[in-house]
């Protein structure tokens, strides 16, 4: 399966009585997006406010954050099974939008949504700092249920997104990209002398608010299977989640995610990147042994000389993660496993809520429980009334000035088990 | 809490979802519940099945309880 994905790095965002890009920047007709992504009977109010680089702004409490992308050539559409038809998609031609993201914000759905600052020492912690955010504000109808706001404004985010994507169908990239992966055994046979690498992508699935969808599925109901990396470039998994804003993977990290990205960096170089096996992280003991068996076999079954796993979220996932790891390991795979720490504010505590010898190769992305003192900004988008209640935050978070102290838990991005962060840790 | 209980001489069962966790931190009896987010019932179920379900629960920790045992044990069932 063969992937071109042309780039177009856009540099401003700006309101306009046309959508379209011109020159690098970004117009929105706000009246028209507006038009387009809202009608949801569950929503009463739905605004759009623009957040850029280095300015004194807070976006909070943020649930999604999403790339707009455009499917130009080949099967399928963006957000395959949940905008677009179920096609498989991840072949022909993709354009996206650099730079820029969509971040759906709002009332608070569950409590643990997420912070970006845009500018000051909370903005170093989240990549989302960096890009130019058209936030969708969504206020629900009183008395909606907590999930139903949830799928309501999880399909906003989508349809905005999938509405600036529209603009980048006809433009000429940047840059274009072309990401390969052939079946398998014609790559074996391609590169006799290269290790086989495989990714084993973690998805949370916990349920209650915590959930990620692949193709339209609940990812809770799959048993783990195998993706072309490509196809998670054009939307395939989607995020659906309000865990722990810190290392969530939202939908933007799905569309852009490192480890696939270096994996194919290497591919026909140092290593063989054959594929990427999906599996959950449920609250049923005998679904997480399932899973974890057979990501196990998968591995076993390509042949694979040694995977990269990495988790989302944490606690009772860390044993998911271990589960994959030692599984893997006993098929004679050699692992790597991706994952961060909640191992208290002085960093003294077990890191992760389990462990196993054979986890003998981890990267961390930092420790969630870390505090900072995030200083007041100009101007918020959303609310900062529920700094208190958000995984992360803490009786007395905000303080009367506006300043706020939390964990980094709190912060979008800021641990994020993909590596899509600035955060890393070193053993001495 | 489990080890530190056990630590003043009273024997304890640990009642939970993620069994392997439980061995980890060196529980001694364990007893497997539901799921993570309602380890002593089941939503599914309708209330006499649930009744019976956390019976069985019950019934199984009491077991384990007065049971000897020779480093860590799960009791399934």
């Amino acid at each position: 399966m063969r992937l071109e994905l042309g780039n177009i790095y856009i540099n401003d965002v700006k309101l306009s009585d046309t959508t379209k890009v011109e020159n690098g920047v970004l117009y929105v007709n706000k009246e028209e997006m507006l038009k387009e992504i809202g009608g949801d009977e569950h929503i009463k109010s739905i605004d759009l406010e623009l957040a850029h680089p280095g300015e004194e702004v807070r976006i909070t409490p943020v649930k999604d954050v999403i790339e707009p992308r455009v499917k130009v050539e080949g099967p399928g559409g963006i957000f395959p099974g949940v905008l677009s038809k179920v096609d498989t998609v991840g072949s022909g031609r993709t354009h996206a939008l650099k730079n820029v993201a969509v971040v759906t914000a709002g009332k608070i759905v569950g409590f643990q949504e997420g912070i970006i600052d845009m500018t000051g020492p909370g903005a170093d912690y989240t990549p989302f700092s960096k890009t130019h955010n058209v936030v969708v504000l969504i206020e629900p109808v009183e008395g909606l249920k907590q999930h139903e706001h949830e799928a309501a404004l999880r399909m906003i985010g989508f349809k905005a997104a999938a509405y600036l994507g529209k603009v980048a169908k006809d433009l000429t990239p940047d840059e274009v990209k072309v990401y390969e992966t052939e079946p398998l055994f014609e790559s074996v046979k391609k590169y006799p002398d290269l290790p086989k690498v495989g990714y084993v992508y973690m998805l949370q699935t916990q349920g209650l608010l915590h959930d990620t969808y692949v193709y339209g599925v609940d990812a809770k109901k799959i048993v783990p299977t195998i993706l072309y990396p490509t196809e998670i470039m054009d939307g395939a998994i989607v995020s659906g989640n309000c865990v722990s804003a810190c290392d969530k993977n939202p939908t933007y990290v799905h569309l852009n995610n490192g480890i696939i990205e270096d994996l194919f960096e290497k591919h026909g170089k140092e290593i063989n990147f054959v594929g990427v096996i999906i599996t959950n992280e449920n609250v049923y003991l005998a679904d997480k042994e399932r899973s974890s068996n057979w990501t196990a076999k998968l591995c076993k079954y390509l042949s694979l000389d040694g995977v990269i796993v990495s988790q989302e979220g944490f606690g009772n996932p860390d044993t998911d993660l271990i589960m994959n790891c030692k599984k893997i390991e006993n098929e004679g795979v050699k692992t790597v496993i991706v994952t961060d720490e909640y191992a208290g504010r002085d960093g003294a505590s077990q890191s992760l809520a389990d462990a196993d010898p054979k986890a003998d190769a981890v990267v961390t992305n930092g420790n969630a429980n870390e505090t900072i003192v995030l200083p007041p900004m100009k101007r918020v988008i959303g609310t900062t009334e529920f700094v208190d209640v958000i995984a992360g935050g803490f009786d007395g978070s905000l303080r009367p000035d506006g300043s706020i102290e939390v964990e980094i838990q709190a912060i979008t991005g800021a641990t994020n088990e993909t590596g899509y962060v600035t955060l890393s840790s070193k053993g001495y | 809490m489990v080890k530190e209980i056990e630590r003043a001489g009273i024997p304890v069962v640990h009642i939970c979802t993620v069994v392997p966790i439980s061995l980890t931190v060196g529980a001694n009896r364990i007893v497997p519940a539901i799921a993570i987010p309602h380890p002593l019932g089941n939503p599914a179920l309708d209330a006499s099945e649930e009744k019976s379900l956390r019976r069985k629960i019950v019934m199984n920790s009491l077991k384990a309880l007065t049971t000897e045992v020779e480093g860590q044990t799960v009791f399934e069932e």
